[in-house]
């Protein structure tokens, strides 16, 4: 730990990855992080969904909520932060706080239970946050086709689906190149929003 | 993943930050970088745990939510700390950019982007 300040001036980037309860987030943010990934818990008072809110007026229930995020160095003096969003339903609203500032979004399914991904489709795309759809073959089983995935999340020909195994490193770097050319025509066009 | 506030730590967050919470809209980025500087390095002792720890684990450019982590306290902890601790002049923080503050017409935004795509495919 030498003070070097060698690294100084990194510009920090933000990717988030969504998906239902167990569908393998924190085990896509690992197959790449240059770090086991770790957790952090924000504060927030359930009656005003306020997030990090650290006063109680004693009328308020106050729970933590918990966000697993992995860090890759990239050159370009870029430090990119992949988050995984808490699974629960109950902490879509922390999902506003992840997405701000964000690159773009990985909504990671599971074919067995793709209703499970509903619920990230529909933020982002209400948000205008660029995201692909990366359906997670870790089961090893493709049980359904891209365009059947496609179908029953209905999103548009314009969103990339792909399959990948989350635990394979290349194939997680390979959703988040798709990622980032996606998010690069919507930046193109003006219509991304961060 | 959930649990009770008040019963699950020893000190409450409230007690680390003085009672004070986090006011600037929208707050620091979980992705901000901390950064400390000379002069916070060499006032470190004058700080309380949390706040010397912070400046201790800044040394290398590390973001809030890392910080978080590390010290095992809530994210607002160390927007609050690291906020005074800016104002002290004893860090820095460097927030993401974001196309929505770029007012090149997005020019800015697109070769960031272009910067990343590379750096991720070069891993």
């Amino acid at each position: 730990m030498e003070s070097s300040h060698s690294d100084r001036g990194l510009t920090p980037v933000k990717i988030v990855v969504a998906g239902g309860f167990g569908v393998g987030k924190t085990t896509f943010v690992g197959a790449i992080s240059e770090i086991e990934p770790l957790r952090s818990e924000a504060i927030i008072t359930e009656a005003s969904a306020d997030v990090d809110e650290l006063f109680g007026d004693g009328t308020k229930t106050m729970t933590t909520v918990a966000m697993d995020f992995g860090r890759i160095s990239l050159k370009h003096d870029l430090v990119l932060y992949l988050f995984g969003t808490p699974g629960q339903d109950r902490f879509h609203f922390m999902w506003n706080e992840l997405a701000r500032g964000a690159i773009g979004a990985v909504v990671l399914v599971d074919t067995r239970r793709i209703e499970a991904g509903f619920a990230a489709v529909d933020f982002f795309e209400k948000r205008g946050t660029p995201f692909v759809v990366a359906i997670n073959t870790f089961h090893g089983r493709k049980l359904h086709s891209i365009e059947e995935v496609r179908h029953a999340l209905q999103v548009g020909p314009e969103t990339p689906i792909a399959y990948c195994d989350a635990r394979v490193r290349v194939d997680v770097q390979k959703v988040l190149v798709t990622l980032v050319e996606h998010a690069l025509d919507l930046a193109s066009t003006g219509a991304a929003v961060n | 993943m959930t649990q009770p506030l008040v019963g699950g730590r020893i000190v409450r967050p409230y007690t680390m930050t003085g009672g004070r919470t986090m006011t600037q809209s929208p707050p620091i980025a979980l992705e901000a970088l901390v950064a400390a500087t000379p002069e916070g390095m060499r006032r470190r002792r004058q700080f309380r745990w949390e706040a010397a720890e912070i400046i201790s684990r800044s040394r290398r450019e590390t973001a809030v939510v890392e910080l978080a982590a590390l010290l095992a306290v809530p994210v607002g902890v160390v927007r609050v700390l690291a906020d005074d601790l800016r104002a002290e002049g004893a860090v820095t923080i460097t927030e993401p950019p974001s196309a929505l503050v770029d007012e090149t017409g997005g020019e800015v935004y697109t070769d960031l982007l272009h910067k990343v795509l590379d750096g991720i495919k070069s891993l």
